[in-house]
């Protein structure tokens, strides 16, 4: 019977006979050149774990600390192969507003229907609303405004060139998804845009009877220098122009 | 101070980092957490699959969400500085293909989850993901992060050598085990392999660097010292799952959980190792996971959060009560 009081190991539990005859002692550690390449090994795939969050941490506006990226640039290949390459910046600095795709689709007679991404009534279970929240998310974290370049950026040619390059990436990302929808829905206009889902202050919530879910708190973001609607965008039947639909209407006590 | 003790002092130091350092990554381990960690993680990759499989066309191939050619131009260098996080799956437009590896994906890591073949389907089990990963950028979040780095641990552990098929087999195939290298490679015996320790100690050196630099980012905000990111959490509607918003109502309740959350994150790579404070900082990060998971909509990685956080409890932290009932059953019957 066991001793509760030793320390684990299998020689404690039930096991058949003979099994032991060939694996009694536990694997002991190798040489010392084993451990010394073993040692090397741990470290620079340690410095693969580190590097990517320390320099995503020392993000300021002028881009990562120099010395961050240095330490990070031998294992930076490594780092994004091994899928290492995160910030672990969850709800960071501050828990900010939550976007979402707001599609129209237009069929041939005319019938549009809009479509809501992430919408947890079309898409269950909850990991495949995930899925779509965070394809929302995506979306909104690459855009980047049109062209062309302030005229300060503009007569920087390298800086005017990764602008356009930016905002291709943008157009890409955007042109995938509709390309998305357009095989979903065939013989269908779509159009889309990025909605943004801002949470109620407390006064606001409490006070004001704003709900999380209350239509006030979305806000249409226009695909302009500053998000807000140029003339034409306005006037332009492809982007819908329909009252956005609070998700659930939610009664406002 | 002499010079002799000017030498030994250092001497002595030296000779301790490297006693600490052997003993940190060089003790066996047990198997027994791996294994379990090994279940969870397989089953939570087996379900992720199964997810991308209900809609697989709008994850994978020429017309997903973000297409072939988009994210071959995201890793590629279209847009800026290449990167490494290169997957065949870029080249993959065949729905059979596709359909093809996507079930492979599945029974591998649903071989994996049961042990069946460990030696074998940890590796591949994670090296699919990592395909699936490289493919699956702009829907992909926490749960992905964590799994990908617990299979990728667990692959280099003897975490198939209990509670598992290849347990069970090893068990028949005895003599056939103790006569052949490759059969006694495939089915390992379950005790304790320095494996098993360093799988462990890369799983909780990973999970500190994550809690740490969390933490450092949530303390660059304003939200988590003036104490309203609780608030601003659990009122986000996209992420709401059980609406705790009654919680604004107690301002000093929801700030402390603020301020907790970022003193437990900066801390936990400290503090998580001492026997005196391990069972707080264990039982805070179980707290905060089941609050994640309950109430804002992210029961997957709230889980696999507690999942690799057990890579902390002492094997026989979870084995002993196993051992202790099986006792309690062998002493009854023979009495």
């Amino acid at each position: 019977m066991p001793d509760s009081s030793a320390p684990l190991t299998t020689k404690n539990l039930r096991r058949p006979e003979g099994d032991r005859a060939f694996d009694a002692a536990p694997s002991r550690p190798s040489g010392r050149r084993v451990k010394i390449a073993v040692s090397v090994v741990l470290l620079i795939h340690l410095w693969g774990v580190v590097g990517r969050p320390f320099e995503f941490a020392t993000q300021g506006p002028f881009g990562s600390s120099p010395s961050a990226s240095t330490f990070y640039s031998p294992v930076r290949a490594y780092s994004q192969f091994m899928y290492l390459d995160h910030g672990y910046a969850f709800f960071a600095p501050d828990p900010g507003p939550s976007h979402f795709i707001q599609a129209a689709i237009t069929d041939d007679g005319g019938t549009r229907v809009e479509m809501k991404y992430p919408d947890l009534a079309e898409q269950r279970p909850r990991l495949l609303y995930h899925r779509h929240f965070m394809l929302a998310e995506f979306l909104n974290d690459v855009h980047y405004p049109p062209g062309p370049p302030p005229a300060e950026i503009a007569s920087d040619a390298s800086a005017a060139a990764e602008w356009m390059r930016t905002r291709k990436r943008f157009d890409d990302v955007r042109d995938s998804i509709l390309h998305h929808l357009r095989v979903e829905y065939p013989r269908c206009d779509v159009a889309i845009r990025r909605v943004e889902h801002r949470q109620p202050g407390l006064p606001e919530f409490f006070e004001g009877k704003v709900g999380t879910r209350d239509e006030r708190l979305l806000r249409v973001l226009f695909d302009t220098f500053d998000g807000s609607p140029s003339v034409d965008e306005s006037q332009s039947l492809e982007v819908p122009r329909e009252t956005v639909a609070p998700p659930d209407a939610e009664p406002a006590s | 101070m002499s010079s002799q003790s000017l030498i030994a002092i250092p001497r002595r130091y030296a000779k301790g980092l490297v006693d600490g350092w052997d003993q940190f990554w060089f003790t066996p381990e047990s198997p027994h957490v791996l294994a379990i960690i090994r279940i969870a993680t397989g089953l939570m990759l087996l379900y992720s699959h199964l997810v991308v499989a209900s809609q697989l066309n709008a994850f994978l191939g020429d017309d997903a969400w973000i297409n072939n050619r988009t994210i071959a131009a995201i890793h590629g260098g279209e847009y800026g500085p290449a990167d490494a996080a290169r997957s065949y799956l870029w080249h993959f437009s065949n729905p059979l293909l596709l359909w093809g590896h996507h079930l492979l994906t599945i029974l591998v890591t649903a071989c994996f989850a049961i042990g069946l073949l460990t030696r074998i389907t940890a590796p591949l089990a994670w090296w699919l993901q990592i395909m699936l990963v490289h493919r699956m950028t702009g829907t992909l979040f926490g749960l992905d992060q964590i799994t990908t780095m617990l299979a990728m641990y667990l692959m280099l552990s003897r975490c198939g050598s209990v509670y598992s098929i290849d347990a069970i087999l090893r068990r028949f195939l005895l003599k056939e085990v103790a006569s052949s290298k490759r059969l006694s490679w495939l089915l390992p015996s379950d005790e304790p392999s320095v494996a098993n320790g360093i799988a462990t100690r890369l799983i909780q050196i990973h999970l500190c660097v994550v809690y740490l630099f969390g933490g450092l980012w949530k303390a660059r905000g304003t939200a988590w010292w003036d104490g309203t990111a609780i608030w601003f959490a659990i009122s986000n509607a996209q992420y709401q799952s059980i609406d705790v918003t009654w919680l604004g109502r107690y301002p000093r309740v929801f700030s402390a959980l603020a301020h907790l959350t970022v003193f437990w994150e900066v801390f936990y790579c400290a503090l998580v190792w001492p026997k005196m404070t391990r069972p707080i900082v264990l039982g805070i990060a179980f707290m905060v996971h089941a609050g994640i998971a309950l109430f804002l909509g992210m029961i997957t990685f709230g889980t696999i959060m507690i999942v690799a956080n057990a890579a902390f409890l002492a094997p026989a932290a979870l084995v002993r009560p196993l051992l202790g009932r099986r006792d309690d059953t062998a002493r009854q019957k023979s009495g």
